[in-house]
């Protein structure tokens, strides 16, 4: 026996970039993160090639996750061909050989900026969220040590308060994105800024929600079947975008979140936002066989 | 098709680098050399933020990115995640370090004697614009001391110790792999006092400054006085799997003790960083200095400073607003407009029939 055949040949890099000793505490965060619905869980977030609050904490569970046979789907504000999706997924092939995909039925690990799918994701799918700022509470308390402490007492009065001034001002609550959802009945989170159209898609879920913010080394987690329910008043609904009756200029799709594209005349048209499920429809209209999934809205409703 | 899933964007990506580069051209083993060697200075900040020793590493980086700071810095951290931990050192002590430069402000003399070294503090600053006229500006020579100044110095702050003018802190007994670790570990508040320290030494020079400058012009408690600034080279001992201890090289580090008046004793602030950058450690020794009981955030508060001094993920944040936000932005519009849509129906109502 020579010590050669006990080692493996020197290389630059490990698989999926991060070594070994980062990838098992990642494992063991999410593992804990899953034992405790909602809760944060600080890791060490190393560096990656990537500049901070660019995907870098969503990037580090891709990497651990990953094998050559993921297949792997990376969107921004829901596009699979906006730039920095598009150099996420570049990324995650390269140092994992691993498939990518643009359709959201073919995709194992979905890494997402700020959208989930539009097509009901399934149980032996992950969605990894990117999240800029992974604490709920920031906007009373920006200091971690005084919110942390809040969450232990699930002291989140001043969540309340907050929301209820906004209705008291405006006369509704005025939170755009990033709506703060309670989990399992016990942490309030935040569901990284993903439109209020698509909170309700992370209730009772049969995938696996991670949300992992790589700069302020966080990450929580939304396990299957756990519920999430937007933080409201008995008296005043929860209310997603006013999207459910706009309709798709290029591919005619309807009832789903939709960009708005302003025009030289001063009006706007709309495209959807999930733009592979755009692709599908028009591919669809066009007479080709194109599977579409179940989608969680239907007819701007949402179903369940 | 009508709606294809365009390639557009990766093109113009790909492109958009070699825009980038192409003002810098080729980068050759002699530009890195003329890098190091150079802007010593430039390649120590470099390293000190990037918490990685390496100058020829540093210089790549700089040559890499055009001297775009915080890109340089990124680059070297993230070649340093890639890297194993072999082994840690042995701790560096003051006395141990071979020194170049230590002065102080708290007294006229010091036991080892003030000694400046290499510093610009008394140049005038004046351009040497002859050299842009196609002459050679060249250093006129340093004429040694008779007598060298003895390598390795005592600290003032064990001094003032002997002489019941401070507490020095508890020695911390933690050794090798039990040394809390920020960079493997996350950064939690009320922070240990490794973590503290590392954090400082890997923070960004300027933010450093804009707090600690902060702090020194009356946002803080305590007024420093510069106890003590080093300019060293330590050696980094390690041990050989036989058991023989070693130096495997020297690395330059950066020290500051900074104290101020605290009741009938001193309070001692302190940093240290790798590489020779004085700015940033006594910009830093005056944080720490401050932190002990500051109010929750304000900024000599341990975690408003330590947060926000980070660089590569406070630029990382700062330059993440070029990413399109459409979908949040759009989910604000819709509450806004229908915030709106529901004021001017309410003011409808309000009016009277005519």
């Amino acid at each position: 026996m020579t010590l050669q055949s006990l080692t493996r040949a020197w290389e630059p890099m490990s698989y999926g970039f991060l070594d070994a000793s980062a990838k098992r505490e990642i494992r063991r965060k999410m593992l804990k993160a899953i034992a405790v619905p909602g809760c944060q869980v600080p890791y060490a977030s190393r560096e990656v090639p990537m500049a901070r609050g660019w995907g870098t904490g969503g990037l580090q569970i891709s990497c651990t996750l990953i094998n050559p046979r993921t297949r792997i789907k990376v969107i921004d504000q829901g596009a699979d061909d906006s730039v920095n999706a598009a150099s996420i997924r570049k990324f995650l092939a390269r140092v994992s050989g691993a498939p990518t995909t643009n359709d959201a039925l073919e995709a194992d690990l979905i890494q997402s900026r700020h959208r989930v799918p539009e097509e009901v994701l399934r149980e032996d799918q992950v969605l990894v969220l990117q999240v800029p700022n992974p604490e709920p509470l920031r906007p009373v308390q920006p200091n971690m040590s005084i919110a942390r402490q809040m969450h232990a007492d699930a002291d989140y009065g001043r969540m309340w308060l907050q929301l209820y001034e906004q209705i008291v001002r405006s006369g509704r609550v005025m939170q755009g994105a990033s709506y703060p959802s309670l989990v399992n009945g016990r942490f309030v989170m935040t569901p990284s800024p993903i439109p209020r159209w698509d909170v309700p898609k992370l209730h009772m879920a049969r995938h696996l929600t991670i949300l992992s913010a790589g700069r302020e080394k966080r990450l929580h987690v939304v396990p299957p079947f756990t519920r999430v329910e937007p933080l409201v008043f008995d008296d005043v609904p929860y209310r997603v975008e006013d999207h459910g009756g706009l309709t798709c200029q290029r591919s005619g799709a309807r009832g789903y979140f939709m960009n708005e594209i302003p025009q030289d005349d001063g009006s706007s048209i709309h495209e959807v936002s999930d733009s592979d499920l755009g692709v599908k429809t028009i591919r669809r209209r066009e007479g080709e066989a194109v599977a579409i999934g179940a989608t969680w809205y239907e007819n701007g409703e949402m179903t369940s | 098709m009508a709606y294809v899933a365009t390639r557009g964007g990766e093109r113009a990506m790909e492109q958009s680098q070699r825009l980038f580069r192409a003002e810098m051209g080729a980068i050759t083993p002699e530009r890195v050399a003329e890098v190091r060697a150079a802007m010593p200075y430039l390649v120590d900040r470099v390293m000190g933020e990037a918490s990685l020793y390496d100058q020829d590493l540093a210089a790549l980086a700089l040559a890499q990115t055009g001297g775009e700071l915080y890109e340089a810095i990124l680059l070297l951290r993230a070649w340093r995640t890639t890297q194993p931990r072999l082994t840690v050192a042995d701790p560096v002590t003051q006395e141990g370090l071979f020194t170049h430069r230590r002065i102080s402000a708290a007294f006229k003399d010091i036991p080892g004697g003030q000694v400046l070294g290499p510093t610009l503090d008394y140049a005038h600053r004046i351009l040497a614009t002859e050299v842009l006229k196609g002459e050679t500006h060249v250093p006129a020579p340093v004429e040694p001391a008779s007598r060298p100044s003895p390598a390795r110095q005592p600290s003032v702050a064990a001094w003032q110790a002997d002489n019941d003018l401070l507490t020095a802190p508890e020695p911390d007994t933690a050794t090798g792999n039990d040394i809390p670790d920020v960079t493997r570990e996350p950064l939690m508040f009320p922070a240990d006092r490794a973590h503290t320290l590392q954090s400082l030494a890997r923070a960004e020079t300027g933010g450093v400054l804009a707090l600690g400058y902060a702090a020194q012009r009356g946002y803080g408690q305590a007024h420093p006085t510069v106890n003590e600034l080093r300019l060293a080279e330590a050696d980094v001992v390690v041990r050989h799997p036989r058991g023989t201890r070693f130096s495997a090289g020297r690395v330059k580090v950066s020290q500051a003790e900074v104290v101020s008046k605290q009741g009938e004793a001193l309070g001692l602030g302190f940093s240290a960083t790798l590489g020779w950058n004085e700015v940033k450690v006594i910009a830093a020794a005056t944080l720490d200095l401050n932190s002990n009981g500051a109010p929750k955030g304000s900024a000599t508060e341990e975690e408003f400073f330590l947060y926000h001094t980070e660089g590569v993920e406070s630029s990382g944040f700062c330059i993440h607003f070029k990413l399109p936000h459409y979908v949040t932005f759009q989910s604000s519009l819709d509450a806004m407009r229908d915030a709106k849509a529901k004021r001017a129906a309410r003011a409808r109502h309000a009016e009277p029939a005519e």
